[in-house]
């Protein structure tokens, strides 16, 4: 669906030949890393990122958003690109406490007064799709059967006039209790930081406009435009939002608990309806459950309209040729762990695979990083209980090989209990076996130091029992499918060097020498690749874990 | 003349704690706060209080403004919101290339503008000051960033005699000597393309100033007096030229520690510059309050060690010894 899109906009694309096969991804088919030395090379300016590229100083080159940059490397025969849907979404949003938007038919008039299409040609070259639903259609929880409103100002006109709405001598709407719209703005951050967000803050003012809103767009300082939505002090705004796997963002997003100081309600829907249905998200006691309520809260917003889905954009990355074994599907670029791990020169003998690392790594810490340029790395290192297989994103075994979900009975009502199966034979970097202390460890540490990143995910765990070295129970507050993959994601650290952190606010582990082996940092996990070495400003130089899990019994 | 040094410290001293109250107030002023920045749906409300906590910005203003002022006195500064790294730690590892960079650019370009600014202003009408006339205004409004861009292209790209980013190869060789020629080599275009951008300026400013000061009495009493020209140039006409370029040297000094936003980027730098500037954009108070305190520090500094050396460059100006005279 992708590639048809990008080839009907008349741009060369070669995507990677290893389109997604149709038999189930096996990850017993990887193994421990085949690049022994991997290189992040840090390189923040997105024209040397390209001209390192096609000069050959790196190898691969993620999150391509410029589309002239995506044309160049298209026609570039050194390089492949990849190409993903993704969790990217990209909205117009209304503030529905006041006048005029919280008139419902005036939102979803002006659903349908926004050209999605042209923008995203426009403004994109086709490098992402229009999007009309409160999902991506990438998530596994997207529902197609909702509403949607395709551009037709026409449509718009007539929806509003059946409804009662007038127009004043003037050309402005008039609501039919005889209130003129007043003029209204939409803000945005200045062209400078994001010139494409600008520009559709533009156009969705003229559209407006043109149907009788009288609309301007007001760029400014993105500080102070998300004082302003903290606030409540905006008519309208336009941003992107990373929604993430699982559907839960809808609660964050339109549930009228969440419209609260520091909530992302921002449209302050209040419906009772909603409400139930989100709350029967949020707790949902399994998977099936969760799923009818993401189902239900997609169509219920999709008569709503709290906010425009305009667009999603693609994940869009560039490789060198010269390797093999490139992983991608549909919902994966190239670089991705299972690439890492497999690839290898088609020629010659094994060399560094240099990548760009867009950005500074900060902290380095797993307890107070949270740039995905840090997690590019952490992630490298810990694993989690579960992961999402590439192809389906549906939950994967990792150090969990199996789990359970099970509702039991509470001082409080019903609560979530889960269970996992611990896979055996295990090994930390420093060669120390893991077990199901190291899990339980991980739970109370963040538990107990109430650390931000982890918050949600732990704030809720009542009891953390190990009967043995691999087995894990955890015992949540209250009940919710989520806890699942609350529990299951977060990354597993070490028992022994958890014992050792004093302050884990200063805790800078890149730093710190490990007691059981002098080659390695702080920064001791189970994942792929062992971390050695971080240059500020220059590069991040991480080895292949020679014990790597996944390649037990090869 | 021990007075007027003491009411200049005792100023000084004053100018900083405004500094300090400045950077406290006017930070926390600004819309939006640590915890605004971060737009992630699944950061609930109560994660964000508990980052607020963590921060310590949950605490009373007037306890938040004390060890704020306990910290920047004690050089301190405390650990950055945005890099969750102490702040000194995040300043000594930018610092040096910052210097090196700005502090290298802005000699060669003082030295080089103030060379063909002199140059200019000695053969009037000539090609030597036409050139620098264009040339000057040419390198001094020529936006920074397209110049650095191409230079990029054409000398790390297409013939790639420099390299593309950073300040050291990767891997980097092995020695002390390889490492500072690599150094050095990494650095090159960065401050090529600074001083290219930069000796217009001084150029202009240093030719318009000598062509003043060429025209003066004095300058024709000497020539009248039959000194050699070269005499006439250095004894004289330069003397008269030094103070004020000592001024402006000096307090282009904490430009040279504030960095170069555009340059870092563009050269992929590990500098001051844009850490100064996602401190302040991503209200990162230990960050951007530390940087601003030291900044108004050396300014300060600058301005006393301008003030020392117009007395001693300049011969008219001299504090006089006693009271009343």
């Amino acid at each position: 669906m992708t590639v048809k899109k990008l080839l009907s906009a008349s741009i060369l694309l070669t995507l990677l030949a290893a389109l997604p096969a149709s038999a189930a991804f096996d990850p017993g088919a990887y193994g421990v890393p085949k690049v022994k030395d991997l290189y992040l090379v840090i390189l923040r300016d997105p024209d040397a990122q390209l001209l390192a590229l096609e000069g050959g100083k790196i190898d691969m080159l993620s999150d391509l958003a410029r589309p002239v940059d995506i044309a160049a490397l298209s026609k570039n025969p050194a390089v492949d690109m990849s190409l993903a849907s993704g969790f990217h979404a990209f909205f117009l949003g209304f503030n529905a406490r006041t006048f005029p938007w919280s008139e419902a038919e005036l939102r979803r008039a002006a659903c349908q007064a926004i050209p999605r299409e042209r923008i995203v040609r426009d403004l994109f070259s086709g490098y992402a799709e229009p999007l009309a639903t409160y999902l991506p259609p990438v998530s596994p929880y997207f529902e197609p059967g909702v509403t949607t409103y395709a551009y037709d100002p026409a449509a718009a006109a007539k929806r509003l006039a059946d409804a009662g709405w007038t127009k004043g001598g003037d050309g402005v709407l008039v609501s039919p209790d005889g209130r003129a719209v007043p003029p209204q703005k939409i803000l945005s951050p200045t062209a400078s930081v994001a010139p494409t967000t600008t520009e559709i803050a533009v156009r969705a003012a003229e559209a407006l406009t043109s149907i009788g809103i009288p609309t301007t767009a007001e760029p400014m300082d993105f500080s102070t435009m998300l004082a302003r939505l903290d606030k409540r002090n905006f008519g309208m705004y336009v941003m992107a939002w990373s929604m993430g796997k699982d559907p839960d963002s809808l609660y964050s997003f339109y549930s009228s608990k969440m419209d609260v100081p520091g909530g992302y309600n921002l449209s302050g829907v209040q419906d009772t309806a909603l409400d139930d249905v989100l709350d029967r998200l949020k707790f949902a006691p399994d998977g099936t459950a969760a799923a009818a309520a993401a189902s239900e809260a997609q169509k219920m917003l999709s008569d709503l309209v709290p906010a425009v889905p305009l667009y999603s954009r693609y994940s869009i990355s560039a490789i060198r040729k010269g390797w093999k074994n490139v992983f991608t599907s549909e919902r994966t670029t190239a670089d991705n762990l299972w690439t890492l791990l497999a690839m290898e020169p088609e020629s010659g003998p094994m060399r560094p695979l240099y990548l760009a690392q867009t950005d500074e790594p900060r902290a380095l810490s797993p307890f107070t990083s949270t740039t995905a340029y840090d997690w590019q790395i952490l992630g490298m290192i810990y694993d989690g209980l579960m992961a999402s297989d590439p192809e389906t994103l549906e939950d994967m075994p990792w150090l969990a090989t199996s789990w359970s979900v099970s509702d039991e009975e509470g001082p409080e009502g019903m609560r979530t209990a889960l269970a996992f199966t611990l896979r055996e034979g295990v090994v930390w970097q420093d060669g120390r076996p893991f077990t199901s202390a190291d899990a339980a460890a991980t739970i109370e540490f963040l538990r107990k130091n109430e650390v931000p990143r982890y918050y949600d995910s732990v704030m809720h765990v009542e009891a953390i029992e190990t009967p043995d070295d691999h087995t894990l129970k955890v015992t949540m507050k209250n009940r919710s499918f989520w806890h699942l993959h609350g529990i299951g994601g977060l990354p597993i650290f070490p028992k022994h060097v958890l014992e050792t952190v004093k302050e884990w606010r200063t805790w800078l582990p890149a730093g710190e020498k490990s007691p059981d082996d002098q080659t390695l940092t702080g920064l001791v996990g189970t994942g792929p690749f062992v971390f050695r070495e971080y240059r500020p400003g220059e590069y991040v130089r991480m080895t292949a874990n020679e014990t790597f899990w996944l390649g037990l019994g090869r | 003349m021990r007075s007027y040094w003491a009411r200049r410290v005792g100023s000084s001293v004053l100018i900083l704690a405004l500094v300090l109250v400045l950077n406290f107030v006017l930070f926390r002023m600004m819309p939006g706060d640590p915890v605004a920045s971060i737009v992630d749906p699944k950061f609930s409300p109560e994660a964000k209080a508990r980052l607020m906590e963590v921060y310590g910005l949950d605490k009373p203003m007037l306890t938040q403004f004390a060890l704020y002022v306990k910290s920047s006195l004690s050089f301190d500064f405390g650990i950055s919101f945005l890099t969750g790294r102490p702040v000194a730690d995040e300043l000594r590892s930018r610092v040096p290339n910052t210097v090196a960079l700005l502090g290298s650019s802005l000699l060669l370009s003082a030295l080089l503008g103030t060379w063909l600014g002199i140059q200019a202003a000695r053969k009037r009408g000539g090609a030597l000051e036409r050139l620098v006339l264009w040339g000057g205004a040419l390198s001094y409004s020529f936006p920074s960033f397209f110049f650095q861009l191409m230079l990029l292209m054409v000398f790390a790209a297409a013939i790639p005699i420099f390299p593309l980013r950073g300040s050291l190869s990767v891997p980097p060789p092995l020695g002390g000597a390889a490492l500072f020629l690599d150094y050095v080599w990494h650095l090159a275009l960065p401050v090529l393309s600074q001083v290219l951008l930069g000796f217009g300026g001084w150029a202009l400013y240093v030719r318009n100033l000598m062509v003043k000061i060429l025209g003066e009495d004095f300058i024709l009493m000497a020539r009248g007096r039959g000194l050699p020209e070269r005499r006439v140039l250095r004894g004289h006409a330069f003397r008269m030229l030094l103070p004020p370029l000592l001024t402006i040297l000096l307090l282009s000094l904490p430009g040279v520690v504030s960095g170069a936003v555009l340059t870092e980027t563009v050269f992929s730098l590990h500098g001051v510059g844009r850490f100064l500037m996602e401190a302040v954009t991503g209200h990162d108070y230990p960050a951007a309050g530390a940087s601003f305190f030291l900044l108004a520090l050396l300014t300060v500094a600058s301005t006393l060690a301008s003030d020392l050396l117009y007395g001693v460059t300049d011969p008219r100006v001299r504090l006089e010894r006693g009271r009343g005279r």
